[in-house]
């Protein structure tokens, strides 16, 4: 009933959020919100965690045993579920940022200079 | 693991509710950071985040199985529905009960009978190697033919012969002497059928073989009843007609023949006979590897062979070998019934799944409310869809198990009244039961009605027009005209298959009484038979067999009550042998032979015991014995057939020619002409028959009697025969010296197990009819009162406007019956076309029989005016104050 939206930029590539989630909490263990702001604002604000999906996301990691939680208290002193990454979800991460890596440059490949490149 | 985290969820839940409330509140705290008001920051975060509901619902869904969960709510639903109608929930579980109950029943006798593999190992590699002729395949072989089948061992494994025990043998030794089914078999039947040997060993080749001794491998059955389960038996001696037979093994009890043997005997056939008799049944294992074709061509050859050395004569002029599949050859002509079952019962579903499609249909009307507020609230039409087909498949699967069970003891009832001769049912068709196939039919069946008569309500019920149906005042959301149209169309289509059903009985029912009309041509009133067993060494010569009868009628006819007495090899309505004959002195023309007919041998009193008239000539007298010359009895249809403008008491004939030593005898002299009776049934026209004196017999024709059939004693009484039986039973053991008798059976009960099939289909047939005219006549009746209840205002009005109670009685009476007509016409169609593949069943009614095609439609008629009838009275109760005030 809920009619498709149509895929825009800004919007995180389906099964890359989980990749994503992981990279953040290289940095070390931290919450929902806190994830969220991290990689909106290390993606200087072009990618846009929709917040509705993160959740699950995070949920399916864990039972994936990919990340681990515990509640706490957060820097603005309130009560807080915080996600560590385990050993595991280290080692799916180096293999799902390799399995990233080379699939843009073999997308870049492809796409070569018929196209500008980006960002110059 | 998703069990774990099945089982979890809903503390998980209450996690992410906290979560989500603690997201919430950071976001709050950064846009108040960022200088909003409280309450807009507050606002704003609850935007960004969205529907927290929605994502718990999310992670929810996700720990859990969404198709077996939905499945299992729905079905929640729809039984918590189906018990707040328990009315309409029973009346439909029991329509379809019904309707899966008789297909359950009549499944699992097919199944048990063309569906199930034979029970001996590898079955696919198992034929019967039959001989055929222009008439078709006969499985039946005499010893050279068997001789030559043995000898194919290019395509053949093994090959062995077996007959079916109608001689029957006499256990005699202690008190009670007893005669048994002892089946005669090569010694290669047991490796054939892979028979499991629980004692003993099976016959060895020297056993078989002519002077082989007398030697018996006992049936598991007769083991434990007659021996007491004795182990000791193997290795001993029993006493069979008053000599030592060593009994050489037991059989173990899953052993399975379709004539259940007591014992088995070694035929020890003299291979160089030249006897061209077909006594019994040969069946071969093809090896690995050879296909029946093949198997087919290699016997084409060996019929080829067989010509070279016994004669251009030994094998009918286009007749030859070859081999089908065992399991064809048992079911034989058993199939067509069994289909013209199950689709009648096909019938019966269909006509139950329209009942049920009407219901299910007029409770949708009801619901439409219910269905519209639900629509309204956000279900969609698959949701809708899937929660009435959920409801209907509930209301299939609990019809399927009650089904289920109405099946089950149904069949048993079925075969209380079968025929008895329906092949591979086993002993009171023990063989027929629940299996994986009908267990997996009827749950096939429940879906498949399920979806059927759910499917089209559900379809239909789903499209409601929202604002309508909740506007609309209860009581007149009825029937929209889409309703009516499909209603009124599943209505005809019911009385159609009823008609359909109930005209297949109909014809069924005129068969069965022209039957029970037929002449048989001899007396069955007040007629006692018994048969007697003389397998036995004594009697391999005809002048004891000739003694005995002698003895025997003398001390019958002096039984108190009895009239008159006599013995044969056969007896009428049972079947007999065919033998062929050469009048002597006239051209044979392209045949070897004149011709073939049945072929008696009778005691000189046969035709006074029977009552059958002689017609011209002579009846058998005392003195027609071995002294005397050689003489004949034909019937009236082989004079009318064979001596069509001369005089058959000018000529002799010659019984047998080609036949073997048996037949070697002189020709007889006609002497008499008798009535035709019907010998191979009561629906089978007598055929050409001839009757000579068992006196008059060769020793090597008594001998090879003995072995395959049992001398029939038939004695007539002045009264009722059954309490003569002690006296009848006492008189033969005295004259045989102390032989036991069996199968003792009035003619009158012989002539019931001779129609019982024509009986058991047309009783199944007009259950069958009768279920589907009763379902036809409930949906006229539901669809007309419905139509009556839904329209009580507009019959309100016309009341109030003048119209007469007979007006609106009779307008309602006529819409029923258009759609009656309109079934009746349809049904008519579809008998014209289906009623054809009935027409093997009928006897001396015409498939398209005038009285049937007649009667059944007005019969059809009537049962609809009456279920019209009584919706029809209650429109001339409205009370048009009370129908206006319903506005």
């Amino acid at each position: 009933m809920i009619p498709k939206k149509p895929p825009e930029a800004g919007e995180i590539l389906q099964g890359t959020l989980d990749m994503l989630i992981l990279r953040t909490l290289v940095m070390g263990p931290a919450h929902g919100h806190t994830i969220a702001q991290v990689i909106e604002h290390t993606s200087e604000n072009a990618l846009e965690v929709e917040q509705g999906s993160l959740y699950p996301a995070l949920h399916r990691l864990e039972d994936r045993g990919l990340l681990s939680s515990e509640w706490g208290v957060s820097e603005n002193n309130r009560r807080a579920k915080f996600y560590r990454l385990t050993a595991k979800g280290r080692k799916e991460l180096s293999a799902a940022a390799g399995r990233w890596r080379r699939m843009t440059r073999a997308i870049g490949l492809i796409l070569g200079d018929s196209i500008e490149p980006a960002g110059d | 693991m998703s069990i774990s985290r099945f089982m979890h969820r809903r503390k998980k839940d209450q996690d992410l509710a906290e979560e989500i409330e603690s997201h919430l509140a950071h976001e709050q705290d950064q846009n108040a950071a960022r200088g909003l008001h409280p309450q807009e920051a507050h606002r704003q975060a609850r935007l960004r985040f969205g529907n927290p509901r929605a994502t718990r619902e999310r992670v929810w869904r996700y720990r859990s199985f969404p198709m077996v969960e939905d499945g299992w709510r729905d079905l929640r639903f729809a039984l918590r529905s189906l018990a707040r109608t328990p009315g309409f929930t029973s009346i439909a579980i029991l329509v379809i009960a019904v309707g899966i109950g008789v297909n359950t029943a009549v499944f699992s006798v097919v199944n048990a009978v063309l569906l199930k593999p034979l029970t001996y190992p590898d079955p696919q590699s198992l034929v019967q190697v039959v001989t055929t002729s222009d008439r078709g395949p006969l499985p039946l072989a005499s010893i050279p033919e068997y001789n030559i089948f043995q000898q194919q061992s290019a395509v053949f494994q093994q090959v062995a012969a077996y007959d079916w025990g109608g001689a029957g043998v006499n256990l005699t030794g202690g008190d009670h002497p007893e005669q048994v089914l002892g089946m005669h078999v090569t010694s290669g039947y047991f490796p054939l059928f892979g028979a499991p040997v629980v004692a003993g060993r099976t016959f060895t080749a020297a056993e078989d073989s002519p002077n082989g001794g007398h030697v018996a491998v006992l049936s598991y059955g007769l083991w434990k009843r007659r021996f007491g389960g004795n182990g000791e038996i193997v290795g001993s001696t029993i006493q069979v007609d008053g000599q030592p037979w060593l009994v050489v093994g037991i059989i173990g009890r899953d052993f399975v023949t379709d004539t259940p043997a007591d014992l088995w005997i070694p035929f020890q056939f003299d291979l160089t006979s030249r006897e061209m008799v077909h006594n019994f049944n040969v069946a071969a294992r093809l090896k690995p590897g050879i296909t029946g074709a093949q198997a087919n061509a290699q016997l084409a050859l060996a019929a080829d062979q067989f010509r070279r050395t016994h004669g251009n004569d030994a094998l009918p002029p286009h007749g030859g070998f070859g081999a089908v599949s065992l399991q064809e050859s048992l079911i034989g002509e058993t199939r067509a019934p069994l289909m013209v079952l199950l689709g009648a019962v096909g019938f019966v579903l269909l006509i139950a799944c329209a009942n049920v499609a009407n219901l299910l249909l007029a409770r949708a009307s009801v619901r439409k409310r219910e269905l519209a507020t639900r629509a309204a609230l956000g279900a969609g039409r698959g949701q809708i869809i899937r929660q009435l087909l959920t409801e209907s498949l509930a209301l299939s699967f609990v019809g399927g198990l009650l089904g289920l069970a109405v099946g089950f003891g149904g069949v048993r009832l079925l075969l209380s009244v079968s025929p008895g001769d329906i092949p591979r049912i086993g002993e009171n068709g023990s063989a027929v039961g629940l299996d994986y196939r009908v267990l997996l039919f009827t749950l096939g069946i429940s879906l498949l009605t399920g979806v059927l008569f759910g499917l089209v309500p559900a379809i239909s019920a789903s499209r409601p027009d929202l604002t309508a149906s909740l506007n609309e005042n209860s009581s007149r959301s009825g029937m929209g005209l889409r309703h009516g149209k499909i209603r009124s169309l599943l209505v005809v289509s019911e009385i159609a298959l009823a008609l359909v059903l109930v005209t297949g009985a109909a014809l069924l029912i005129r068969t069965f009484l022209k039957l029970e009309d037929v002449n048989p041509g001899f007396t069955t009133h007040n007629v006692l038979t018994a048969s007697m067993s003389i397998s036995g060494s004594r009697f391999q010569k005809t002048e004891p067999v000739a003694q005995l009868i002698r003895d025997g009628r003398e001390r019958l006819v002096a039984v108190p009550g009895a009239l008159d007495a006599a013995a044969s090899d056969c007896l009428p309505l049972q079947g007999c042998f065919g033998m062929t004959f050469d009048v002597l002195g006239r051209p044979r023309g392209e045949t070897p032979f004149t011709g073939m007919a049945g072929f008696f041998s009778v005691s000189w009193s046969y035709f006074s015991t029977f009552e059958i008239p002689l017609l011209r000539g002579r009846a058998f007298t005392e003195q027609d014995d071995s002294a005397a010359p050689g003489v004949v009895i034909i019937n009236q249809a082989m004079a009318r057939k064979y001596w069509s403008n001369g005089d058959p008491l000018m000529d002799r004939i010659q019984i047998g020619p080609g036949g073997g030593p048996a037949f070697s005898e002189g020709p007889r002299q006609i002497v008499g002409v008798v009535g035709d009776t019907r010998d191979a049934g009561v629906n089978r026209d007598p055929f050409p028959t001839m009757y000579i004196p068992i006196a008059q017999m060769l020793d090597a024709q008594t001998a090879l009697n003995a072995k395959v059939a049992p001398l029939w004693w038939i004695v007539r009484s002045r009264v009722d025969p059954h309490p003569l039986r002690a006296g009848i039973e006492a008189a033969l053991r005295d004259a045989s010296g102390g032989m036991p008798v069996a199968h003792v059976r009035t003619m009158a009960e012989v002539e019931v197990r001779n129609t019982a099939r024509q009986r058991f289909n047309m009783l199944l047939l007009s259950i069958f009819g009768a279920a589907g005219l009763l379902m036809a006549a409930i949906g006229v009746y539901g669809v007309m009162s419905y139509s009556v209840q839904q329209r009580t205002q507009e019959l309100g009005v016309r009341l109030a406007l003048g119209a007469q109670a007979s007006n609106l009685r009779n307008m309602v009476i006529g819409q029923g019956m258009i759609l009656a007509g309109a079934g009746v016409v349809l049904g008519i169609g579809g008998a014209f076309w289906l009623t054809r593949f009935l027409a093997s069943f009928l006897f001396a009614v015409k498939a398209w029989d005038p009285v049937t095609f007649i009667v059944t439609p007005l019969l059809l008629n009537a049962v609809a005016l009456l279920a019209v009838w009584i919706p029809a009275q209650r429109a001339t109760r409205v009370d048009p104050m009370t129908a206006l005030r319903l506005e």
